[in-house]
């Protein structure tokens, strides 16, 4: 065991799965030689050679193009996006291709990529290099979307998302990157997607968040906690497919749902969520459901990213208004 | 001599591996010269030098790593140390932001405990209920966690909550005012028998009854036998009785449906030192005067001795009140459910009268009449009190 960061388990899980599986393949601008913008392929082409792990063009279409052609003949390509705010022109490839594989061919061929890209602000970055826009692809069907929050989950489910059939896109908080340490045990063992990760148990309010926003929303329900609320913490962690058999058990529990996200409002992902709890949980809820989210605005620069994310302080207001429901 | 410490290059990282250098100690470089090549986050990268100056000393060998901010390269003073590069005056400034920005780093370990979703046993949930049951709930003070849901999926429906709060009317109702209200320190006598009888009684009347009551005044100057009151009260009801059946009988409020009685077993109020007793005279319908006035006679004989069977006591269909006989004119007498009308007769007065041609002095008996209003019309009531005033008004 190893007390690593989130980056370095995820070099982890990319490092025994190409030792492991002669099919998977790393490519993206600057994976190899210099082990990738923020070091998650470090001294992987040196190990793997560069025929496993490429260097590519400054093209992100062509990046999506590759490996949707790799996957559909057998390979496992982790293709790596430097920053999400230039995934936009692989979504082409992605939506009309890598989600299609599987109905087109009516499952004589499937796509099993990964798509991996950072997101989120917070790192004092210029334009384009914030963005949170994971409902975009959490809409396009056929295409599963994953976000780690913790060293430990980042290399279990990269490890997931290498192995599975289907094309995944795997989102990584790149703020809390290198925020803290965690023993993670590179054994291989991949992670259960397609589910929530309760991070903390409670029984008067759930919280639901993904990726960076759950180092926020624990730090507030330590501080409710001393209070006296008692909030369930769940990491969202699989976009899509959402698993709200996990949500609607914890609202019967507390009866109250808070979500966070640091993506704008407008068509998150939760407003999905808020709007399946009405669906099918409603009898359960003791008040109206609450959002804390980002803004209907484009992402801002350093000096005023942080007031645009949801704070910790704004995290306990929301939650207290509703206890108050 | 200055020292150039390592700057921040633009990934926020911690530390950076020393690649290359392309200077040696005792050389001279002019400003922006590469320095050294560094391995970071982001790529291999070159670090110009802040300035021109004699290099005094290199702080690390390649394939070291170097915090940020720590000292990288020591210079020798020269003329032209005041210069200072684009590079170093970024570094200068903590928050400025750069290619890729500021990375937040810790050595914190995270320790947490998650628990995948779909492995935890089912809980049982609180109460259901829709956001709008939960409003009127609110607004009704009612806690849903006391209602029993009778909703699809156990859910607590609006009809619930008017369940609940009529349960919630009638338990209150059926406690007896001794039980609700605590007394001052004192000897209190529980009520027995017929006063307990009375209690109850009345207390289901407060609860169910549409009580109304009409005042009127029979003038009976022109009777010939002048104390046969309690007789020709009697037949007066049944005279009543003909002209309006709607008070002599039942209402039940459950079915909603009113029971009109051809006989005319009437209840009569009769006080005594043990409560109120209220014996029957059945079939008055059937009787003549005479036969009338024995029931009347062997009745209170009875009630006195209190003889009477308890069968004699129960399923009547109307009911006199002879208040008057102490004091009192008028009263708001109140009927026993099911039943649906109770006549007063006040105390019996000589009043001044206007009549044709000037005023007299007249005997005149005050008539109380409550009915069920629920069931029984002030329409029905009038001619029923009417046809009551019209036979009193003979002679005999």
């Amino acid at each position: 065991m190893a007390e690593v960061t989130l980056i370095d388990a995820l070099t982890m899980a990319m490092a025994w799965e190409l030792e492991h599986d002669p099919s998977v393949i790393v490519l993206g601008e600057d994976v190899g030689v210099n082990g990738g913008v923020f070091r998650a392929t470090a001294g992987l082409q040196k190990k793997f050679g560069a025929d496993r792990v490429q260097d590519t063009p400054l093209a992100e279409g062509m990046i999506a193009g590759i490996s949707i052609g790799m996957a559909a003949q057998g390979m496992r390509p982790i293709a790596e996006i430097q920053f999400m705010g230039f995934i936009y022109p692989t979504v082409d490839q992605i939506i009309s291709h890598a989600g299609r594989m599987r109905n087109r061919t009516r499952g004589r061929l499937t796509c099993p990529m990964v798509l991996r890209a950072p997101f989120g602000g917070g790192i004092h970055a210029p334009e384009h290099h914030s963005e949170s826009t994971e409902a975009m692809f959490a809409h396009m069907p056929g295409i599963r979307v994953v976000i780690p929050s913790s060293p430990t989950r980042a290399y279990g489910l990269l490890l997931a998302a290498i192995r599975d059939p289907d094309p995944v896109v795997f989102l990584e908080p790149k703020r809390i990157y290198r925020l803290n340490k965690q023993d993670v045990e590179d054994n291989g063992k991949a992670l259960p997607m397609d589910v929530c990760y309760i991070l903390r148990e409670g029984s008067d309010m759930t919280v639901v968040t993904w990726g960076a926003m759950t180092f926020e929303t624990l730090k507030a329900a330590d501080q409710l906690a001393r209070k006296g609320v008692r909030c369930e913490v769940i990491d969202l962690t699989t976009i899509s497919p959402i698993d709200y058999e996990t949500i609607l058990e914890s609202v019967q529990k507390t009866g109250r749902l808070v979500i966070v996200h640091e993506a704008a409002r407008t068509c998150g992902v939760g407003a999905e969520i808020a709007a399946i709890v009405a669906e099918k949980g409603i009898y359960d809820l003791q008040g109206p459901i609450r959002r804390v989210t980002g803004y209907d605005v484009v992402m801002p620069l350093f000096r005023r990213e942080m007031d645009y994310m949801p704070s910790v302080g704004k995290i306990i207001d929301v939650i207290q208004e509703s206890l108050e429901d | 001599m200055t020292t150039f410490n390592l700057p921040d290059l633009g990934e926020g990282l911690p530390e950076a591996e020393i690649v290359e250098w392309h200077v040696a100690e005792g050389d001279t470089v002019s400003v922006d010269d590469p320095l050294v090549s560094v391995e970071t986050a982001k790529a291999v990268v070159e670090v110009p030098s802040p300035q021109s100056g004699t290099i005094a000393k290199l702080h690390a060998g390649a394939g070291d790593v170097v915090l940020t901010g720590a000292p990288l390269v020591d210079f020798a003073a020269s003329p032209d140390s005041g210069k200072v590069s684009s590079a170093q005056k970024t570094a200068a400034t903590p928050a400025a932001a750069t290619v890729v920005g500021n990375m937040p780093t810790g050595d914190e370990v995270l320790k947490e405990t998650a628990i995948a979703g779909g492995s935890r046993r089912r809980q049982t949930g609180r109460v259901k209920a829709t956001p709008s049951v939960r409003t009127e709930a609110k607004r009704l003070g009612i806690d849903l966690a006391k209602v029993t849901p009778s909703g699809k999926n156990g859910q607590i429906t609006i009809a619930d909550l008017t369940d609940y709060k009529l349960s919630q009317q009638k338990a209150r109702a059926s406690k007896s005012p001794l039980q609700r209200v605590s007394l001052p320190t004192g000897q209190a006598e529980a009520l027995r028998g017929a006063r307990k009888v009375m209690a109850q009684s009345m207390t289901l009347h407060r609860d169910e009854v549409a009580g109304c009551t009409i005042f009127d005044d029979a003038d009976i100057n022109d009777w010939l036998h002048k104390k046969d009151f309690t007789v020709r009260v009697l037949r007066a009801m049944v005279s009543g009785c003909a002209a309006e059946p709607a008070l002599n009988g039942f209402y039940a409020p459950a079915s909603m449906s009113h029971q009109k009685e051809s006989r005319v077993d009437i209840a009569m109020a009769v006080d005594t030192p043990a409560g109120l007793i209220v014996p029957v005279i059945r079939n008055v319908e059937a009787m003549s005067v005479e036969q009338i006035r024995t029931a009347v006679a062997d009745l209170k004989q009875a009630t006195l001795e209190r003889t009477v069977a308890p069968q004699d006591m129960v399923n009547y269909t109307i009911t006199l009140s002879n208040f008057g006989m102490l004091a009192g004119r008028y009263a708001t007498p109140l009927m026993v459910p099911p039943t649906v009308a109770i006549l007063g007769i006040g105390k019996l007065q000589h009043d001044v009268v206007a009549v044709l041609g000037g005023i007299e002095v007249h005997r005149r008996l005050p008539l109380s009449l409550t009915f069920d209003h629920r069931c029984v019309t002030g329409g029905d009531a009038c001619r029923f009190l009417a046809a009551v005033i019209e036979d009193l008004l003979k002679p005999q």
